[in-house]
């Protein structure tokens, strides 16, 4: 790079600024265009053909596996699980973070610890808890059945095709809500304490004030968390994987998983990119709302 | 009076319900520390008594049988390194970005390419990804380097322009004017003001790395010496299923790093998760 000296003139000087600025782009954009953009249309140009990832010829079938997923009732068997999965975190996390957030933010004694130690499983990996839930859902709570007489409880529940996916759901929930959590913490600080007040002074009781004075400055935040945890129930991968591989029966196979199965263990590597292609657009319009929820909520700030 | 008893009894609920929780959160944790110092045979006979010693015979099985040691040098390698670069290179391309998209298109073009990377979930380059990095010999540890910083673009260049349009120009006008080149002013002027936000960045960066699984799945599990912690963790719990104070004792050894690390940076952890959560 050439130095180009301030009092050269201010031509020179925008010169300088317009190659320094687009030489500033360009290492992102060579990795960006050359691992993701490359990688993501060569998986749509195979979406089109039947190869198995492996052979060394293939052909072009048009949208043959599109329809091909869109009539498997494996697949739907899977969207349906993530559906349901989803809709079940996004109601519990919600629940769970506002209530621990309102818990947090009306008590002052130890409040600083209490809120260290709640968000703490946010920067566990999902990896770690999962296998200690694994295992305590093995060890752990079989025998704390026992001793309680409790036979119920003495197998692990990730073993029952039925309550496997409450396991994991009670995994997700135990991490999941920390994070949720302090977003609205923030949000309940952000609420002007003289409003509180005067709303107090004019006899409002708790319930109302809730209702009219917390919930609207909750709302975006609200807002964000629902439509992030929608993302994250759709695309959800690591804990199933950890914990129930698809299992018991495919009880648990949710739509990462299958791709991940179809792609590396059975072959099927074209359609399983065309099955990832369908949960691209399911995704991309959650994602869509996600960015115009937010656009909100920075204005509402 | 009636209002503060009922104050008062609020209070109490919360307190209440705040001591269960922080059991409901810490009682896993603390199963996992303490079937990590026992014995098998300890815990075969009850797996909620305390170890009566500090047995480390565990930690030295994780470090005998597996390759832990090797993992977690892998993982902080690739953490560092993905992190670093990251936090070099997305800043400069969200700078340049943010101060020149109203007059470029150029600039404007690659903003909403690169905002095209948060509505791509990974399954969609995960199966292509794998072929095409095996082809170019990178299913290895430099090939996850790069996609962390490849993935860490779109949210990262997102969330560095809305920064950057909050602050105003008139420092970096003023230090070209006195004479400094763009690259000089960027990194006397822009940097400091920018911070904040690159404290972020690097908060969100680092946790997902560090915690990474779907990657170094797809990438390193052929190779064990390439598996980073997650991957470790995975592929040995797996292997020593019957022996499973190992297993804790590996989920504590790869817990403890992270900890230290929040138990001196929660502040900025904790700021940076929120404000990467609200705006992604």
């Amino acid at each position: 790079m050439k130095r180009t000296k301030g009092f050269s003139g201010s031509h020179g000087g925008n010169k300088e600024r317009k190659r320094t600025m687009f030489l500033f782009t360009l290492p992102m954009m060579v990795l960006y265009i050359v691992f993701f953009l490359v990688t993501m249309f060569i998986g749509l140009f195979y979406s089109f053909t039947d190869w198995n990832g492996i052979s060394k010829s293939y052909n072009m079938v048009g949208i043959k596996n599109y329809l091909a997923v869109l009539s498997d009732s494996r697949f739907r068997k899977a969207l349906l699980f993530n559906i349901k999965y989803t809709v079940a975190i996004v109601i519990g996390v919600t629940l769970v973070a506002l209530i621990c957030a309102l818990a947090l933010n009306s008590v002052k004694r130890f409040s600083t610890f209490f809120r260290s130690v709640y968000f703490v499983p946010a920067v566990l990996s999902m990896i770690t808890v999962g296998l200690i839930w694994n295992e305590l859902f093995l060890r752990a709570i079989p025998q704390f059945g026992a001793s309680i007489g409790n036979k119920s409880l003495s197998s692990s529940i990730l073993a029952n095709p039925k309550l496997a996916v409450v396991g994991i759901l009670i995994v997700n929930l135990w991490q999941g809500r920390a994070q949720p959590m302090v977003l609205f913490l923030a949000g309940l600080q952000s609420i002007p304490k003289d409003l509180q007040e005067a709303a107090t002074m004019d006899g409002a009781g708790r319930w109302a004030r809730f209702c009219h004075i917390t919930m609207p400055y909750l709302l975006p935040t609200i807002n964000i968390v629902v439509i992030t945890q929608t993302k994250a129930g759709l695309t959800i991968f690591d804990y199933i994987k950890v914990m129930t591989n698809g299992g018991p029966a495919q009880a648990t196979e949710a739509v990462g998983l299958l791709i991940y199965r179809h792609a590396v263990a059975e072959g099927k590597f074209s359609r399983s990119i065309a099955e990832s292609m369908v949960l691209f657009v399911i995704v991309a319009i959650v994602a869509a709302l996600s960015l115009k929820a937010s656009g909100k909520s920075q204005v509402g700030e | 009076m009636n209002k503060s008893k009922s104050n008062i009894a609020i209070k109490a609920v919360c307190y209440i319900f705040l001591f269960v929780g922080l059991l409901v959160i810490l009682y896993p944790l603390f199963l996992t520390v303490i079937t990590a110092f026992k014995t098998p045979t300890q815990s075969a006979e009850n797996f909620f008594s305390l170890p009566t010693g500090f047995y480390l015979g565990n930690f030295k099985g994780v470090f005998e049988r597996g390759n832990a040691a090797s993992s977690f040098a892998n993982s902080i390698k690739v953490t560092v390194t993905s992190v670093l670069l990251i936090i070099i290179i997305i800043p400069m391309c969200g700078y340049a970005i943010a101060r020149n998209m109203e007059q470029s298109k150029y600039y404007s073009i690659i903003y909403y390419t690169l905002l095209i990377g948060i509505f791509v979930p990974f399954q969609v380059i995960m199966v292509p990804l794998v072929m095409y990095l095996g082809r170019m010999n990178l299913c290895s540890i430099t090939g996850l380097i790069i996609m962390h910083v490849t993935l860490a673009s779109s949210q990262g260049v997102y969330l560095m322009v809305n920064y950057v349009k909050s602050v105003p120009r008139d420092l970096e006008e003023a230090a070209y004017i006195d004479g400094c080149t763009t690259f000089t002013g960027y990194l006397k002027v822009v940097l400091p003001l920018i911070k904040p936000m690159l404290a972020t960045i690097l908060v969100l960066n680092v946790l997902w790395i560090w915690n990474d699984f779907q990657m170094p799945l797809l990438l390193l599990n052929q190779s064990p010496e390439m598996f980073t912690l997650p991957l470790f963790q995975y592929n040995f719990t797996g292997q020593y299923s019957n022996d499973y104070n190992l297993a804790f004792a590996s989920f504590l050894l790869s817990m403890v790093p992270v900890l230290v690390v929040y138990a001196c940076a929660q502040k900025h952890i904790i700021s940076g998760l929120t404000q990467g959560a609200v705006k992604s």
